[in-house]
């Protein structure tokens, strides 16, 4: 079958056999280890490089054609941190602190997974609209945002309905909540927007836009050639990461692994779907199903450790870097390639058809 | 030469919960301090590994006798339950006790 072939292809690429070897190192005890000066640069030149492109490419088509899936994903983003809410929270029976940072992790964007996505791409030698990398700079920050918001309501709302079982008319305490709640959610905004992979992703993007083309030809051995052979070298970081956790798997339990397989294949599809009746190229709307389906894992921590302190980091950490990261890479980007390539081989779109087709 | 007493505060924790620490620490008008990344093993397991944001931190403050048990009051209270924490305090002799 395509989809199969695609996987089977997909696995023997350096970044998944590298992937996967970090994974065995860390296994077998390994002390192999990337410096940590390595590990830290990675992601910024990843993001650097992905900016640069995204400028360039947005200098020869314009911001106009960009809006409209900027809106259509953070609306998605949005929709999609709630849906998952519900589920968590009814369905698996999470607390409420934890149902909200899974969510968020789950609705906001990884940046890894973009990075090997666009490589992925490149392999296959399909391109994708450049102001995807605007888009993951402006998705970042936005499911947690909500999260965040939506968790501070739901405390302040609970000590409300404390206090009033008390019948107290002291209401001072109260509106000392909401004040901290205001102030805390101004802080992550700032902390989300300064924040050094916004910073560099936005900064490359303006960069990217003013050099163009002919100002990126001298740069370009190192954001361009060298991009595939760094995320490799990421990979093997990744990989022993995700190894050194494969125990913790066992603690986040069935309903979360089921979820945090599920709920990106579910989101990445229709990702593929709507880009596609949006317009996006074959490539372009892989990513930007990649872009709904990707989970935080270096931002989610940071951002949510602070925000929602309560929340169970190792839950969060540990589906979305050692259950979903690594099925978005093997098996899930394939899957939306395939249904990428299904619905833009024919010339109308017949949703409902091609979501049947794309399950088959 | 004289040592005057004052008392040492030493945090060891991980490294997100440090902003929360200084902030607390700025609340009882203490802007000094030191801090180096460690590793370790405890009640959440082994810490200093992995990912950036899971490393662990060890703050000393030295600050004196009148300002501590508010300082720790707090800190326990707004982070013992949330954080991987541990805290303990110990008699150390200065030379210049204006500065702190």
């Amino acid at each position: 079958m395509d989809i199969l072939q695609l996987i089977q292809s997909n696995l023997l690429t350096p970044i998944i056999l590298f992937f996967l070897f970090g994974i065995i190192a860390a296994r077998i005890k390994s002390d192999l280890k990337i410096p940590e000066a390595i590990s830290e640069f990675l992601p910024i030149y990843l993001l650097a490089a992905i900016g640069l492109h995204g400028g360039i490419e947005m200098r020869n088509t314009g911001f106009e054609n960009m809006l409209i899936p900027m809106l259509v994903a953070i609306g998605l983003s949005l929709l999609f941190t709630l849906n998952h809410y519900q589920i968590l929270r009814r369905l698996g029976k999470f607390n409420i602190f934890d149902s909200y940072a899974l969510a968020s992790t789950y609705g906001a964007v990884g940046a890894v997974t973009f990075s090997v996505g666009l490589s992925f791409l490149k392999n296959q030698g399909v391109s994708s609209e450049g102001y995807l990398a605007a888009i993951l700079a402006v998705l970042e920050p936005v499911a947690f945002i909500m999260a965040i918001f939506l968790t501070n309501v739901a405390v302040s709302k609970q000590i409300r309905a404390k206090k009033q079982s008390f019948t107290n008319d002291d209401t001072s305490d109260i509106e000392m909540g909401i004040q901290g709640t205001k102030t805390k959610l101004s802080q992550v905004l700032h902390e989300s927007i300064t924040g050094k992979a916004i910073v560099i992703l936005l900064g490359s993007i303006v960069i990217g836009y003013i050099i163009g083309e002919s100002g990126f030809d001298s740069i370009s051995i190192v954001f361009d050639e060298m991009f595939t052979g760094a995320i490799v070298i990421f990979m093997i970081e990744m990989g022993i990461i995700a190894g050194q956790r494969l125990d913790d798997i066992k603690k986040v339990g069935i309903f979360l692994t089921a979820f945090a397989i599920i709920m990106p294949t579910f989101n990445g599809i229709i990702g593929v779907l709507v880009a596609t009746a949006m317009g996006l190229s074959l490539g372009g709307a892989v990513m930007f199903g990649l872009l709904l389906a990707s989970a935080s894992f270096i931002a989610a921590p940071a951002v949510l450790r602070h925000a929602i302190p309560q929340a169970n980091p190792s839950l969060y950490i540990t589906s979305a870097l050692g259950i979903t990261f690594p099925y978005n890479i093997i098996v899930l980007l394939p899957i939306m390639f395939a249904i990428s390539t299904l619905v833009h081989s024919e010339g109308s779109i017949d949703l409902f058809n091609y979501i049947i087709k794309g399950l088959i | 030469m004289k040592l005057y007493n004052v008392k040492l505060l030493t945090i060891t924790c991980e490294i997100l919960a440090q902003k929360n620490i200084i902030e607390i620490l700025k609340n009882h008008e203490i802007t000094g301090y030191t801090s180096y990344e460690v590793e370790g093993n405890g009640a959440r397991g082994l810490r200093g590994q992995g990912l950036q944001t899971e490393k662990n931190v060890k703050v000393e403050v030295i600050m004196r006798e009148e300002k501590l048990s508010d300082v720790i009051e707090e800190i326990s209270q707004t982070l013992f339950a949330d954080f991987a924490i541990v805290l303990y305090v110990s008699d150390v002799g200065v030379l210049r006790t204006e500065k702190f």
